[in-house]
């Protein structure tokens, strides 16, 4: 046993000695790197060096339906100030130079004192050229001023569907923490529209750049000529359904005026235009976004920035009486010649409900012709409350219609749970009376009326709206078409007609939209008119055509204007002309995708 | 047993305070090196909460009954196996080694904890009454109780890990009071061994070595032989085995000897490592004005290559500093070993000395290019929740020691 030979202080001291002599040799060899050295590791420090930096890749761009380029991209220069070479003397040349005031630049240096002084610093973005090229001349005055290129959006087009489009915005903190892999900061990102909804397309793939660095991280020449960079890939282009020349007219149609439009293609379920007036302008948010425009925005009372196509709520007026004839027929509860006898008014209890000039003995067909209010006062009781809200809902009405542009409401559906919810057990049924003409508490959204006039026109068949058609992927070069959900309402053909026939008089008979009529196209459609307890009433249109085989649906609400005859009907009628007129003298290719492939094909991509 | 309520008796300010200026010193360095990047930028904040966590370990162990440890010991060192063995099959590959295991985003190192287990079992075996280390019987047993593991970390295979263990082994049976001779004999075989992959010059003149040492032991004439015998041996059968491996793990044992062979891998960060600590100078270029550190020359700072930092940026003052508390925090434990009358806590604690003075010594003695590049983190300094947590784990260990060294006198 050797006991005694336990822990020994002889065998301590070795102990202690071993790590005696192990730190004594780390430390010899700091001090012999660290100061005997030092020049030598020094000069080395600031030797040429290879770093990596990455290069942006560019936007994917966007085209409508018959490959037109509706969004682009452009290149911008950014000024950079790199804190470590910088000298603060020369902040009032620059300030002048790029139009700022004295302080800014000092301003934000401060805010970004607390990284690197190697890390570049973004100080404006969206520099004129002229000034880029005094910086060139100047820049051995300038130490530490650089600029950048990077890209920023343009439209060519000449519409402006803002909220369809989107803009994008630097990537927030709190985005930027849930995908570091992916963005840094400074990176920009979709913010609204499609920019945001189709992100992961459009983004692309960032590139690495090698350069030879000295220790300051200038410059100094490409790392193996090149070679070993990875280009970045462009995003990928989105096809929409989008028709320019539709989008056009209906944006102008709405200058000066308040509401949306939405149309659609009824058998495919594609938007071909989507206005929300007002519009604002994109390009403020292609630059660096002056804190007062955007708050100009924010604060403008016609709200611009509110998306009035997907968002916006009001009572559907009388378009929703073709849906409400189509229930009764659906249950049996008339036929088509059923007839009823207007009075000029209604009587519920001791509730009158006045519309003024009677319009005597009328079946189904002519009460849609001439919007008679008390004949679907009457319909209502017959449908009864929840079967309503069952056909309402059946037809999209009261859920979000999925349209990919982010940001949608659900609308309202009223039943007799809501009521007992929000009134009682007893709630008065007199209420029931002006759902019965699309008013009171019913509220639907632009969209959903588009989509639901698609219904209309197609038999009861469509596809949920959409605006993208299909992306091209850059990587691969193939065009991909996603499926969309169809959308489908199981109610006889038999019905559908005796209502369309309705519909067909209200433009082309003795209706309340005789005034749109077309001596090329056959339109069919519904006006109504939205009560507005805070103003002037809401204007409504929904129609289709052409009527027997129709190409386009719309819903077009008109803020405040009045009656919808007079200010929607006109509007709607104008965007289907022009989209008719297109595809009858062929401007319209069938095969659409072929020319755009062929025209990204052109398009130089930019490194 | 004496009874003595003054706190410095029952608790070791040294080594914690020690602890918690590394620590510290770690927090900022790792600031540094990760506040230019998004992708890491949390690092700094997750340390500061690991370490938080490690402390209130440190005071749980503390705090716990000494015969504890003892009891689970052998439960500890058998999970360990069972770990290491899980890491083979469920493992994540890090940096080429399996020897992660993650349970959804919380991941450690079997190994970490093997340490732990090894030091316990390796412990308690050698504080038995009836072991004898001189005795080869005894001597092999303790030898397979402390390979198994290496064997297992071998496979995964991080060989930095491994050679912690080989350490631990040799200091643990050095303390116990292995007899020179002994000592020689467990040794010359992996001497051998390990000469003989650098060809057969080295591996002659190690057999010449190991001849002169048997001719000074004087022992008799056919044991010598025969341990000579064991040693040729030991040096065929190596250069059996290196033949027999397939070219990829050829090379593996290549590039570990020789880490110039992989110019691109460890080569590149010895060279940014050596050039960020020897630019630092005297005083260091100062906190967050490092520029190999800010422009990100070396990749994965914040773990292993965290003393770079502290070179860069506070220079030789900033890096004897720091040397100097783990050399204050190493002599307090070994003092705490020595003190202690119990063997099995007396070499525990030589056992845990060894881990942070085998750490400390390759970690930093690879990134001033003294010792090829094996990925091994500082002590207490280095980024990682695992590792702060299980060395903190042990700290308290030693603190427990001190706390209890009188109860057993």
């Amino acid at each position: 046993m050797n006991e005694q030979n336990f822990a020994l202080a002889s065998r301590r001291t070795v102990i202690f000695f071993v790590m005696i002599a192990g730190i004594a040799l780390l430390s010899l060899r700091l001090f012999q790197m660290q100061i005997l050295q030092q020049k030598i590791y020094e000069e080395k420090s600031s030797e040429n060096s290879v770093k990596s930096v990455e290069i942006p890749p560019e936007r994917g761009l966007i085209f409508d339906r018959n490959g037109k380029l509706i969004a682009s991209n452009s290149p911008a220069f950014t000024l950079y100030i790199i804190p470590a070479d910088y000298i603060a003397k020369n902040d009032s040349i620059i300030e002048a130079a790029i139009d700022e005031k004295f302080g800014y630049i000092s301003k934000i240096l401060k805010r970004n004192k607390s990284y690197s002084k190697f890390i570049p610093v973004k100080i404006k973005k969206d520099i004129d050229f002229p000034v880029i090229s005094w910086l060139e001349e100047n820049s051995e005055y300038l130490p530490g001023v650089s600029y950048g290129v990077e890209m920023h959006r343009v439209y060519p087009a000449g519409i402006m569907p803002s909220h369809v489009l989107g803009y994008t915005k630097e990537v927030s903190a709190e985005i930027l923490e849930k995908n570091k892999q992916v963005y840094k900061a400074g990176d920009n990102i979709g913010f609204t529209g499609l920019e945001k909804q189709y992100e992961y397309f459009l983004k692309g793939e960032k590139g690495v750049k090698h350069l030879i660095v000295n220790s300051r991280g200038q410059k100094i020449s490409n790392f193996n000529s090149g070679k070993s960079d990875i280009s970045p890939i462009r995003g990928s282009d989105l096809i929409l359904g989008l028709d320019v020349d539709v989008q056009q007219t209906l944006e102008q149609s709405f200058i000066g005026k308040r509401g949306a439009a939405v149309a659609v293609d009824p058998s495919s379920g594609e938007i071909l235009a989507l206005v929300s007036a007002p519009e604002f302008d994109l390009n403020i948010f292609s630059f660096v976004t002056e804190s007062n425009d955007f708050s100009k925005l924010i604060n403008d009372k016609a709200k611009p920035l509110f998306n009035r196509a997907t968002m916006g709520l009001k009572p559907s007026g009388s378009t929703i009486k073709p849906l409400e004839a189509l229930a009764a027929l659906d249950m049996n509860k008339i036929t088509e010649n059923t007839i009823y006898n207007c009075t000029g008014g209604f009587l519920y209890g001791r509730f009158f409900k006045d519309h003024g000039g009677a319009h005597g003995r009328i079946n189904v067909v002519h009460a849609i012709e001439k919007s008679c209010n008390s004949y679907f006062y009457s319909l209502i009781y017959k449908i009864g409350i929840d079967n309503w809200a069952g056909y309402l809902r059946k037809f999209g009405f009261g859920s979000k219609t999925g349209i990919d542009i982010p940001d949608e409401n659900d609308g309202l559906v009223p039943d007799s749970k809501y009521y007992e919810k929000k009134i009682g057990k007893n709630w008065p049924r007199s209420l029931m009376a002006s759902l019965g003409i699309g008013q009171g508490e019913l509220l639907v959204t632009p969209v959903q009326l588009a989509q639901y006039t698609a219904l209309i026109a197609n038999y009861g068949k469509t596809v949920q709206p959409h605006l993208l058609k299909a992306y091209v992927d850059n990587r691969t070069g193939k065009t991909i078409y996603p499926n969309y959900k169809s959308f489908k309402v199981d109610i006889d053909r038999k019905y559908f007609d005796i209502v369309r026939h309705g519909m067909y008089l209200v433009v082309n008979g003795e209706g309340t939209a005789r005034s749109i009529k077309s001596n090329e196209y056959v339109i069919a459609g519904k006006t109504g008119t939205a009560q507005n307890p805070h103003g002037e009433d809401h204007a409504l249109f929904i129609g289709f055509a052409p009527f027997d085989n129709p190409k386009i649906a719309i819903a077009v609400v008109v803020e405040n204007a009045g009656f919808g005859s007079t200010y929607a009907a006109p509007i709607a009628k104008k965007a289907i002309v022009t989209y008719l007129n297109k595809i009858n003298k062929n401007v319209f290719l069938p095969d659409s995708t072929k020319k755009i492939n062929n025209n990204i094909a052109g398009i130089p991509i930019a490194r | 047993m004496r009874v003595d309520y003054n706190i410095r008796d029952k608790f070791n300010f040294e080594i914690f305070f020690s602890a918690i200026i590394l620590i510290s010193i770690g927090i900022i360095a790792i600031y540094s090196a990760t506040i230019n990047r998004t992708d890491v930028q949390a690092n700094f904040e997750r340390q500061v909460l690991w370490g938080c966590i490690a402390i209130i370990i440190f005071f749980i162990t503390y705090s716990l009954p000494p015969n504890l440890f003892k009891s689970l010991s052998i439960t500890t060192y058998l999970f360990s196996l069972l770990v290491l063995i899980l890491v083979l099959f469920f493992g994540r590959k890090i940096s080429g080694a399996k020897s992660w295991l993650f349970f959804g985003p919380i991941g450690f190192q079997p190994s970490e904890f093997a340490k732990i287990g090894t030091i316990l079992a390796l412990a308690l075996f050698l504080s038995k009454k009836w072991v004898d280390v001189d005795s080869f019987k005894h001597i092999a047993l303790y030898l397979i109780i402390g390979l198994i593991p290496v064997g297992l970390i071998l496979l995964e295979p991080d060989v930095g890990t491994s050679l912690t263990f080989f350490a631990i082994i040799l200091t643990m049976i050095f303390w116990k009071g292995i007899s020179l001779f002994s000592l020689f004999v467990v040794l010359s075989p992996p001497f051998i061994a390990i000469s003989s992959l650098f060809g057969i010059n080295y591996f002659l003149g190690a057999l010449a070595l190991i001849a002169i040492a048997l001719f000074l032991f004087k022992k008799d004439i056919f044991f010598s032989a025969s341990i000579f015998a064991v040693n040729l041996g030991a040096g065929f059968f190596t250069d059996y085995v290196y033949n027999a491996l397939s070219p990829h793990q050829q090379k593996r044992i290549q590039s570990f000897l020789d880490p110039m062979s992989d110019p691109l891998g460890a080569g590149y960060n010895t060279i940014q490592t050596k050039v960020a600590i020897g630019s630092g100078g005297f005083w260091g270029k100062g906190f967050l004005a490092g520029s190999q550190t800010g422009l990100q020359f070396i990749p994965q700072q914040w773990t292993d290559f965290i003393y770079s930092v502290i070179g860069e940026e506070f220079g030789f003052l900033g890096s004897i500093i720091l040397l100097m508390v783990f050399l204050y925090l190493l002599t307090n434990i070994l003092k705490i070993a020595y003190h202690s009358k119990d063997e099995f806590f007396s070499l525990t604690a030589i056992g845990i000395l060894t881990v942070y003075f085998v750490h400390l010594i390759i970690n930093v003695g690879m990134t001033i290019g003294l010792l090829p590049v094996i990925g091994i983190p500082l002590p207490f300094v280095s980024y990682g929740g695992s590792s702060l947590v299980a060395n903190m784990f042990m700290l308290g260990i030693i603190a427990n020691i001190y706390r209890t060294r009188k109860y057993y006198t």
